[in-house]
């Protein structure tokens, strides 16, 4: 492929993706992180079998793939925010911004009430290693979706092809995590 | 600046990814007062629909379509990885109970 032609001429390997390359290698990254710790329970699962499928019990699919629902059309918008900025349509783009922003704010909405209901039959952390692994991946999850929608609000103030192409990428990076852990914690059984 | 997906090629994908969510939640049947383990062609369908999720994920919504096939071949090979993992640890815990 020539290389001028390439999104990022001057990035090596990296030239060929889409946005700013360094997202790319944060989204690398983090997916390897989480990787890692799916590992990590798969192993813990195998040890104590019992214990996961009865803790997994408590857990309710219909909020998981509810929140898959609202996290992936959320993606959806944060998409068709980037169509519009390479339109130059800079008041549509902050329309998908917005939208996409809100239904974030929705998927914490959901998981709170979920980490409330749990917290109130005295579910917490420390109940036991699957609800460790379930706090915490959720919870780490959930942190990228914080930084995710201050990336957003940020793009959203500073309206550029590629700020608004490197912000969706990262959501869509979330997207992909979130897609991969709710089959591991809620339905797989 | 890179060749976009295009709105309907989004919209599809959408309906797609939402149709495999519901088919994921319905395949995993969400009776939960009669709890019990999946059968196995159940969680391997939870696991391809996952898969196949994930694909389309990186190549429309990220549109790494537009990426040189390394790119393509390094994240989708780290989704296989990382499902590998998930469908292995599950397939050890329930065939080891």
């Amino acid at each position: 492929m020539n290389e001028r032609a390439l999104p990022n001429p001057g990035w090596g390997p990296l030239s060929a993706l889409p946005g700013n390359p360094l997202m790319w290698v944060l989204i690398l990254s983090e997916m390897l992180v989480f990787s890692a710790f799916f590992a990590l329970y798969a192993a813990e699962r195998v040890a104590a079998t019992a214990l996961f499928d009865a803790s997994q019990r408590e857990l309710d699919p219909l909020m998981g793939g509810l929140n898959t629902l609202v996290l992936l059309t959320s993606g959806l918008c944060v998409a068709l925010a980037v169509e519009a900025v390479s339109a130059g349509r800079i008041r549509r783009t902050r329309q998908w911004l917005g939208a996409s922003m809100a239904l974030g704010v929705l998927f914490g909405v959901i998981k709170g009430v979920e980490y409330a209901g749990k917290f109130a039959v005295g579910i917490t952390p420390e109940t036991n290693t699957f609800f460790g692994f379930y706090y915490g991946l959720t919870a780490f999850h959930f942190a990228h979706v914080l930084f995710g929608l201050a990336l957003l609000a940020l793009v959203t103030w500073r309206t550029s092809t590629e700020n608004v192409e490197t912000a969706a990428a990262f959501w869509h990076m979330v997207d992909l995590i979130w897609i991969l852990l709710y089959p591991l914690l809620y339905l797989l059984r | 600046m890179t060749m976009l997906p295009g709105t309907r090629r989004l919209l599809i994908t959408w309906a797609t990814l939402m149709a495999l969510t519901v088919l994921s939640m319905v395949s995993a049947r969400l009776d939960q007062g009669n709890w019990q383990a999946l059968p196995l062609w159940s969680a391997g369908l939870v696991v391809a629909a996952t898969g196949f999720k994930a694909q389309r994920l990186l190549m429309v919504y990220l549109n790494l379509r537009a990426a040189t096939p390394a790119w393509k071949g390094t994240f989708v090979g780290l989704v296989v990885v990382t499902l590998g993992l998930i469908a292995g640890g599950y397939l050890a815990a329930r065939l080891g109970s």
